[in-house]
């Protein structure tokens, strides 16, 4: 008798490569993801201002998700990845 | 296949299932090459071939890790076509399975079968439909539970967090019955009376509700908004999708009423609401209480669409409504069998 593995071993890669951290919150450009759970954006907002009055940041991608049940589409992603540094996100409630 | 290593004992056997964290807390079935096969083979899909994905976790459900789970589960080899239509509704992208899946409120994956299936494989619709007793429903879903664990790697701690879960997340598969006052559920939902489908739905809990008096339709579905809009429901800023299944002696009153399951629909839109003041009070909406929240009510659903109504269940005056998973961050999916 043998045993038998019920897991699905991926096609794609087991881990995944992390964007550099940056050495400096200083200057750098900011993505703000949404995921819509109460007082996430008013949470993300606050964050933003108190980095941008410490560390000089500004926003420059702001996206909403679908939902927090919702994976965040590839459009905004890719936006993330051109136009920001350091991206945040989070539960709000 | 997938085999890791050779053990003897049939007992050992199992336990080296329980030891690999591969159970749901109950034994399975240990599969061997031929239930893997026949699994396979009435699935209709091929060993690595992918089923499902949930792209954001770079998981995915292969045809060979599906008839494992399914094997495991006890299922019959015939119940598997079942099975591939659950595991597509789950990685369908408006089920949004992130949230069903991890969500503290714990949902359970319940699984409705419709058409003619449901009697060739003998899903229980009638008495205890949601209990234990028959092979099909409680293999069913429990199949579905054990690939979420196995193969979407959505076991208890990790990826599934929910703060009590509920009882349904071993297994929750029913039928529709037959003798429904209205068109079969998934006629309603687009598909012909002679096909199958398996419908999925995300339930944070079950609520039975009794009415043995009642002659009239008002009042049996009063008795159903009230228990579907409870002061700690969830979702007091609106409801997902939400589940009734009416039991028969119920449906007798529509039929004889002549409501239509139109008007079933929008008498429960109408009627279940709470007084913003009953939600402040309970702290449940934020502000001070003021005058006009007395007489401002706060509906839990948009539209007839939001309920869905199913007939099963055997004789006894009651139903049960299962208030839905999120605030329209998921959606039932039904999947031609």
């Amino acid at each position: 008798m043998k045993i038998f593995d019920p897991t699905s071993r991926r096609t794609g890669p087991a881990t995944l490569q992390l964007a550099p951290r940056p050495a400096s919150l200083q200057g750098l450009r900011l993505g703000l993801v949404d995921n819509r759970k109460i007082n996430a954006a008013a949470i993300l907002e606050k964050v933003a201002d108190r980095l941008a009055a410490r560390h000089g940041t500004r926003v420059t991608v702001r996206d909403v998700k679908r939902s927090p049940s919702h994976e965040i589409d590839a459009k905004a992603i890719a936006a993330l990845k051109r136009d920001a540094d350091l991206v945040i996100s989070g539960v709000g409630d | 296949m997938s085999e890791t290593e050779q053990v003897g004992d049939p007992a050992g056997l199992i336990e080296a299932y329980y030891d690999a964290g591969w159970t749901d807390g109950l034994p399975v079935v240990p599969p061997s090459d031929a239930s893997v096969a026949a699994m396979l083979a009435s699935a209709g899909v091929e060993a690595d071939e992918v089923v499902g994905e949930i792209h954001g976790r770079n998981a995915v459900v292969t045809g060979e890790s599906l008839a494992i789970n399914a094997v495991m589960a006890g299922c019959r080899p015939e119940y598997a076509p079942v099975v591939v239509a659950a595991v597509k509704s789950l990685c369908h992208p408006d089920f949004a399975y992130h949230g069903p899946a991890s969500s503290t409120g714990g949902s359970a994956m319940v699984l409705i079968v419709s058409g003619p299936i449901a009697r060739e494989l003998e899903v229980n619709s009638g008495h205890n439909a949601f209990g234990q007793g028959h092979r099909a429903n409680a293999t069913i879903g429990r199949a579905v539970r054990l690939i979420m664990m196995n193969a979407l790697n959505t076991k208890p701690g990790f990826l599934d967090r929910a703060t009590f879960g509920n009882p349904g997340k071993y297994t929750f598969c029913f039928a529709e019955r037959e003798d429904t006052p209205w068109e079969p559920f998934h006629v309603s939902r687009g598909f012909r009376a002679d096909e199958s489908t398996l419908t999925l739905y995300a339930s944070n809990s079950l609520c039975q509700v009794y009415n043995q008096l009642a002659a009239t339709p008002e009042a049996i579905l009063l008795c159903y908004a009230d228990a579907l809009y409870n002061l700690g429901s969830p979702n007091v800023y609106g409801f997902n999708q939400s589940l009734v299944v009416m039991g028969f002696e119920h449906a007798d009153v529509m039929r004889a009423s002549g409501w239509s399951r139109r008007d079933v629909q929008a008498f429960l839109v109408q009627h279940c609401r709470r007084r913003v003041a009953d939600l402040k009070r309970a702290a449940r909406l934020p502000g001070e209480l003021v005058a006009e929240d007395e007489t401002t009510w706060r509906h839990g659903f948009e539209s007839p669409d939001d309920l869905l109504i199913v007939c099963a269940g055997g004789a006894g005056s009651w139903s049960a409504v299962l208030p839905g998973w999120g605030k329209k961050w998921t959606r039932a999916i039904t999947t031609r069998i």
